[in-house]
């Protein structure tokens, strides 16, 4: 008969210790004032380990310098990153404020999920403060009359060049588009598995197939945002890729290559040409002797430019804390140098007073980037002047890597450009 | 004169009595109540859930409002649709056909007595028992174009590199051949099982009746496979047309969708596209394929052997 009671009693102790523990979880920390208010911030992960620790040290001195507000942060990987918030905001669990990619904010907002801070917009506006943003970064954000986020760091693709193939092969780095086939053609030795460009199928085949539209006065959208893919100067860029491949001066593996298979390639010596992200000298510190960037080629029509996208900080509407949000906010924008000098992001600022920084300006690839690629790039929404809610859609749908897919391996051009102006013709019309 | 005592008796007979003229247990029926139930909430209601953002125009944020029979309509305008249709087709054709073909061969040869068998029975396992993802990005890197072991071999014998992954027939081709070499161990260890009941006197019979070898195949081992064959060809159809992780994980459903089945392709319009009423149009759709292809196998099997 002991047995049974024994039991109970264990029963009850580990019921008492239950509700202790969760009593524990649930009281509010010992010593903080009934006003303290909690805020979450979520932060996408731009950067190694070091990034993700120099966020935290910054999350640590803005609660030390604010004592009645205690933010946390959390690290947000990329991997199903859109499925993360759209969970968190169906289930009401939205973070107060949080880092993004570049149209998720609209794309939220067209869904009611986030707040505008045109209140803060207008403050700064009037106390100068804009004045300190590179140009068009924060009206790029501007969405149904509302700013929906701030800026603070610019993702851009740049062309690279092997110093050391070129000198080989004795070809000047390209300028142009002409000059740039020229020298893709006298690069290009299959004998020795080297070819004038290696590019990927990946959304960087996406981002090439963008970069080589803007570079010829081209993109996506008409001013009033309809889709324009199959305009004439589009399809002449489109063309010149199709020449470029046809004349078989890509890598032929192009095709189904990831980013980072094509970044193997560029830094074996398989390709001499890559266009990519900013920051490869960074990563491979030997070879960084060998790695040139080029000037922004300029196109047939004397146009130049480029794919960027403004990164931004986003509120939430279903944060319980607007105000001390904002506060956050602002005091983040103004402090978060240290995500690049500590952090190591391989973004660019979008803070003039921190790419003046001799953090940037010691650095030839990004002074180089800051001056010369910068002021030509273009969103994708392109010719439009704002960014929009289906651009979020375009981009993950995948129609533009499918077309890049299809050029990289040769097929028909006016066809493969048909099929994906058919697809984002789909999108838009959802 | 009859007794009022029965009249009770007599309200809950017609229960009583149907049990017992039906012979049907009740208490069986009752311990599988909570199965059942829990089947219902886990199987059911998703279903119908999936139906019903079929018929909406949702997002991943909401049912969205009332569409009809537009997804459907609109994914049957959509030159998407029949490419990855077309593919599941031809993926999950080749994978049960061949697959099966060498399952049979190898349950056959594992069938007789050598030494040494057991070791080759849990080596040709293998395929099978390493997990999905380990498995076919090993072949992503057995087959790459720069360090990968099969252009090695094939630039030592004087072919040229082949950029499996870049091309799009090229594409299908690996994808098919990997999904076969993950499913033969289980075509070819269902086999072996069937293969080692069948009764060894049916093969002294027929011998001492003067068949020869194709024919004791043909009449007795062949027949004896029938029922596990419609099986294992079901399973391994509705394996392959729900397969997601071999395509994703080797192309993406790339180059230019040329490896995109059915499931990407619901995948992509859900998650890329934000789109869930027509992701889900395409998972219904899927089922609907499954369930004609399984009848159809069913019904073929059973009229051939």
């Amino acid at each position: 008969m002991k047995a049974p009671k024994l039991r109970f009693r264990n029963i009850r102790l580990l019921a008492v210790l239950f509700a202790s523990s969760v009593a524990a979880m649930v009281s509010p920390v010992t010593g903080q004032s009934k006003d303290h208010v909690d805020l979450q911030f979520w932060d996408m992960i731009w950067g190694g380990p070091e990034y993700i620790d120099a966020g935290k040290a910054l999350v640590a001195q803005f609660n030390q310098e604010h004592p009645d507000i205690t933010a946390s942060y959390r690290s947000i990987p990329w991997t199903n990153w859109y499925q993360t918030f759209l969970t968190a905001i169906g289930s009401g669990t939205a973070p107060d404020l949080s880092t993004g990619a570049g149209y998720q904010a609209v794309q939220l907002y067209d869904q009611n999920a986030i707040l505008p801070i045109d209140d803060l917009i207008s403050d700064w506006k009037a106390k100068g403060k804009l004045d300190d943003f590179l140009p068009n970064t924060v009206e790029i954000l501007k969405y149904d009359n509302h700013y929906v986020a701030l800026p603070w760091a610019i993702d851009i693709r740049v062309w690279y060049y092997r110093k050391d193939l070129l000198q080989q092969a004795n070809v000047q780095p390209p300028t142009n588009w002409a000059e740039f086939k020229a020298a893709a053609q006298a690069l290009t030795k299959p004998a020795s598995d080297q070819y004038g460009m290696v590019a990927a199928g990946d959304t960087l085949g996406e981002h090439l197939l963008l970069t080589l539209m803007f570079n010829n006065d081209g993109g996506l959208f008409t001013a009033d945002r309809k889709l324009d893919l199959a305009s004439d100067r589009n399809m002449e860029a489109l063309k010149y890729l199709g020449d470029l491949v046809q004349a078989k001066t890509v890598y032929p593996a192009s095709a189904g290559y990831s980013g980072e298979d094509a970044l193997s390639a560029f830094t074996q010596g398989k390709g001499a040409l890559f266009l990519t992200t900013p920051g490869l000298r960074a990563r491979f510190p030997k070879l960084a002797d060998q790695i040139g960037i080029l000037n922004p080629l300029v196109g047939p029509h004397g146009d130049q430019g480029t794919i960027y996208w403004v990164n931004n900080i986003m509120l939430y509407k279903q944060g319980k804390h607007p105000a001390e949000s904002k506060i956050f906010l602002e005091w983040w924008s103004e402090h978060e140098k240290d995500l690049w000098t500590k952090g190591h992001v391989t973004q660019l600022p979008t803070r003039k007073s921190f790419a003046s920084d001799s953090y940037f300006q010691d650095n030839p690839e990004t002074k180089f980037i800051l001056q010369n690629y910068v002021p030509i790039a273009k969103t994708t929404a392109t010719h439009a002047t704002g960014i929009f809610p289906k651009l979020n859609d375009v981009e993950g749908e995948g129609a533009l890597q499918t077309l890049s897919q299809s050029l990289l391996q040769g097929k028909d051009v006016d066809g493969s450009v048909k099929t994906a102006a058919d697809r984002l013709r789909s999108i838009m019309e959802d | 004169m009859p007794l009022k005592v029965m009249q009770p008796y007599a309200a809950s007979a017609p229960k009583a009595d149907w049990f017992v003229r039906t012979r049907v247990q009740p208490l069986p029926y009752l311990l599988l109540l909570p199965s059942l139930a829990l089947i219902f909430l886990i199987e059911l209601y998703p279903f119908i859930n999936g139906v019903s953002f079929s018929v909406h125009k949702g997002s991943l944020l909401g049912t969205g409002p009332f569409v009809g029979l537009d997804n459907y309509l609109r994914l049957f305008n959509s030159a998407d649709f029949y490419n990855s249709l077309w593919f599941s087709f031809v993926f999950a054709f080749c994978n049960v056909a061949i697959s099966y073909l060498i399952g049979l061969a190898l349950a056959l040869f594992l069938n007789l007595d050598f030494p040494g068998r057991g070791i080759c029975r849990v080596a040709l396992l293998v395929p099978w028992i390493v997990p999905a993802v380990v498995s076919i990005v090993s072949w992503k890197w057995l087959i790459a174009d720069r360090g990968g072991l099969v252009n090695i071999f094939l630039n030592s014998v004087g072919i040229g590199p082949i950029y499996f992954l870049s091309d799009s027939g090229w594409a299908m081709v690996a994808v098919i051949v990997i999904k076969i070499w993950r499913s033969f161990p289980f075509m070819m260890l269902s086999l072996l099982a069937a293969l080692q009941v069948i009764d060894r006197t049916l093969y002294e019979a027929g011998k001492i009746d003067g068949a020869n070898g194709r024919q004791l195949f043909w009449y007795i081992t062949l027949p004896h496979l029938k029922n596990i064959s419609i099986i294992q060809a079901i399973l391994m159809t509705i394996w392959s047309i729900n397969d997601f992780e071999t395509p994703y994980l080797l192309t993406q459903g790339g180059p230019s969708n040329a490896t995109e089945n059915l499931i990407l392709l619901s995948y992509r319009f859900t998650f890329g596209r934000n789109d869930v009423g027509r992701g889900s149009a395409v998972a219904i759709l899927t089922l609907v394929v499954l369930m004609i292809l399984s009848t159809i196998i069913m019904r073929q099997q059973r009229k051939a052997v």
